[in-house]
């Protein structure tokens, strides 16, 4: 606005108003929904539970007790040494509550990485497909469109399978094992199997998003500002990175929180199947598998292990709502 | 039509053929890694290793090898320079001699013609002949395995996919019509939960509820039915209540109740995803001008929903629907493993479990066949139900 005389009393608050960011509107829009606030709260409580797990949890989470017998026991028991365990122990004598906190860790942490990857490579693969066109665009999207097609589930179950069987032959630089390593504070043998984990959900995971940002970088790739600087002598990679992926994230960012809830559904489905993160390793997934077969005795046990899952599942179903809605409102349903 | 029919049977048949490469390259690793190195239970002697080679054919020239699994040509004995292949592969030892350790007469190929017959048995997977299972039923040809496990398969996807149907596409509408309702929000986020709910975490709640607490509860509540569990029949008779006679294994009505909790957890995952699907498109539609005309015409709500939104609504769903076939052979993997279903999905996994890979890459052939298949359909049914489209 140019400061005119007449202009100058009202132009503080018409400056605050125009101020405020697109950050600071996509926010003001997301706090209105509220089952998307509740879910951020919700998650932030698992995930810093689940991150102070060695803090939180009094037993370790693969040390055996056979003081207690062969069998679970029901949450509130007392170990010979007085020690409540107050979500039970499974059938090796395993502090529950322990194994929750530490699988919640393991699943999150699996989640997040899958979808960082995923993500980075889905929006770089789509973002070049879209904005390059031609050969690039038809031999890309012939790929995705193969790779949608295939029934996920089976193929993942096989490559996870083949994968964790012959881990020890991937690979891996050590630091990264030790790096993973540390965060899930898992053995380091344990380690390879759920990188291989991650290998694969990484591997079959990313089609959605470059389909997501192909379409975008395609739309935008047209329009006048590209064309601009593409006459002031830009490089590609300049457009691609500076001007097309920053353009075209706001579906990147819905797709983010979906996918996480997708992901630790499908690593628990994978777990759960015995082909993913194996035994001594918990996560919810092989926790739900172990409880299956003692719940006709012990009914609460695939609660303990199942509850965080649908929990955590929601939630991010939630945010990803949440999301849409405000950085997108003619989405809202 | 007739141009992009041909160019797109072609693109399918370039699909396959490199399905069938994958799979058999996977195959070919698994058979490989059954060697030293791998991790497998005992060490294994050589012999074995040469056995299990000369099996699957490893030492044969790879294109060769994969026509002949592919197709069953070339067919019959491998003759190379005058000499059979395999023929003089050592596979174990008659005499062996203890210092130093060696062999004084070698058993070779030849002498065990079940491994290595002189006209090989296969006639190529497009034939039918996906090799002979491993470790779910020895020695059973593994389509034979396949199709013992076709029928539980079909009874429940076919009745889910029909009580889907049934119920989840008038949810839609009804919630499309009647949007922003108290059974519009109900609908809306019970399709939610469903839709997030992992659907093994949900089957194991109904047997819970349904098969685990009426035992738990049967002092205070003794009246409460109890379902069985799993499994296709019964394997004796049981009583589900006290206040019902009890029922023979193996009868209808048996089966019956083996088969409600299954097909309810099917069915209530494809309604969550089919009903929003159905309320997204017909809201869509409703909000079209020629349906203000039909109503401006002054025809009753009933005809104007049924006849003119309903109909171009359901358009996009008939290529959902068709989608959907393949999944009703693997996509019921999680579900009738809880409930331990002896369809394609357990079969499935239980070979992914015992190494029987033959089954293992026979069923995910299978499957990404009808997926390529299904795709060409619908997208050959979406012409046909809306002549707008055409494809050039």
């Amino acid at each position: 606005m140019v400061a005119g005389a007449g202009t100058i009393s009202i132009k503080p608050k018409l400056e605050t108003n125009r101020q405020e960011s697109q950050f600071a509107i996509v926010f003001r829009r997301f706090i209105r929904h509220r089952l998307a606030v509740i879910s951020c709260i919700l998650i932030t409580i698992i995930f810093g539970a689940s991150l102070l797990a060695p803090v939180l949890a009094p037993f370790s989470p693969t040390k055996l007790d056979g003081t207690l017998g062969a069998q679970p026991r029901p949450p509130g028991i007392v170990d010979s040494k007085g020690q409540v365990h107050w979500l039970g122990v499974d059938n090796l004598g395993r502090d529950l509550y322990t194994r929750v906190l530490y699988a919640g860790r393991i699943s999150i942490t699996i989640a997040i990485f899958v979808t960082i990857f995923t993500e980075v490579l889905g929006v770089l693969i789509g973002a070049i497909a879209g904005y390059y066109g031609g050969f690039v665009d038809a031999l890309v999207s012939r790929v995705t469109e193969f790779m949608i097609t295939i029934p996920l589930l089976p193929i993942l179950a096989i490559v996870a399978k083949l994968l964790i069987q012959y881990n020890n032959q991937l690979p891996i630089p050590d630091f990264v094992i030790a790096g993973v390593g540390a965060i899930l504070l898992t053995p380091a043998t344990e380690t390879p199997k759920v990188i291989a984990l991650i290998i694969v959900l990484v591997a079959f995971g990313w089609m959605g998003t470059a389909r997501l940002m192909r379409g975008m970088a395609f739309s935008l790739r047209g329009q006048d500002f590209i064309e601009s600087l593409r006459a002031f002598g830009a490089s590609d990679m300049r457009i691609i990175g500076r001007h097309i992926i920053p353009n075209g994230l706001a579906p990147i960012i819905v797709a983010v929180s979906l996918d996480l809830g997708g992901v630790i559904i499908t690593e628990a489905v994978l777990s759960f199947l015995g082909v993913g993160v194996q035994d001594p390793t918990p996560t919810w997934g092989n926790m739900l598998a172990q409880a299956q077969s003692y719940m006709f005795q012990h009914p609460w046990l695939p609660l303990i292990s199942g509850i965080p899952l649908v929990v955590v599942s929601l939630t991010f179903n939630f945010i990803g709502d949440g999301l849409r809605d405000a950085l997108d409102p003619r989405l809202k349903r | 039509m007739v141009a992009y029919l041909i160019r797109r049977v072609f693109q399918m048949v370039i699909v396959l053929f490199f399905v069938a490469l994958a799979t058999y390259l996977l195959l070919s690793i698994t058979a490989t890694n059954i060697m030293p190195g791998g991790e497998s239970q005992r060490k294994i002697t050589p012999q074995e290793v040469a056995l299990i080679r000369a099996k699957y054919e490893l030492d044969f020239y790879f294109p060769f090898r994969f026509s002949r699994w592919l197709t069953g040509l070339p067919n019959g004995q491998i003759v190379i320079n005058g000499r059979e292949l395999f023929s003089n592969v050592p596979v174990g030892c008659y005499m062996v001699r203890e210092q130093p350790p060696s062999c004084d007469q070698y058993l070779y190929l030849k002498d065990i013609p079940e491994y290595h017959p002189a006209v090989k048995s296969s006639k190529g997977i497009i034939r039918g002949d996906f090799g002979i299972s491993g470790g779910i039923s020895k020695g059973r040809p593994a389509w034979e395995v396949i199709q013992s496990r076709l029928r539980p398969t079909l009874e429940l996807s076919i009745l889910s996919l029909i009580f889907s149907l049934l119920i989840g596409v008038p949810m839609g509408i009804y919630s499309a019509v009647h949007q922003y309702s108290r059974f519009d929000y109900f609908a809306t986020t019970l399709a939610f939960i469903g839709t997030s709910m992992p659907s093994f975490f949900f089957a194991l709640l109904m047997i819970l509820v349904f098969s685990v607490m009426p035992v738990f509860w049967k002092d205070t509540v003794p009246w409460l039915p109890r379902m069985p569990a799993g499994s296709y029949v019964a394997a004796r008779d049981y009583m589900i209540a006290s206040w019902l006679p009890s029922i023979r294994a193996g009868s209808t009505i048996d089966h019956i109740l083996h088969l409600i909790m299954p097909v309810t957890v099917l069915t209530v995952i494809s309604i969550a995803g089919w009903s929003r699907f159905v309320r997204t498109s017909m809201l869509e539609v409703l909000r079209q001008d020629y349906v203000r005309t039909a109503r401006a015409k002054g025809l009753i709500e009933r005809i104007v929903i049924n006849k003119h939104a309903l109909r171009n609504a359901l358009i996009p769903f008939v290529t959902i629907v068709v989608f959907s076939i393949p999944g009703i052979f693997g996509g019921a993997l999680i579900t009738e493993t809880i409930f331990a279903w002896p369809g394609m999905g357990r079969l499935f996994i239980q070979a992914l479990g015992s190494n029987d890979w033959p089954i293992v890459l026979a069923l995910t052939l299978i499957t990404a066949v009808l997926t390529v298949v299904a795709t060409l359909l619908g997208d050959i049914l979406y012409t046909v139900v809306d002549p707008r489209i055409r494809f050039s």
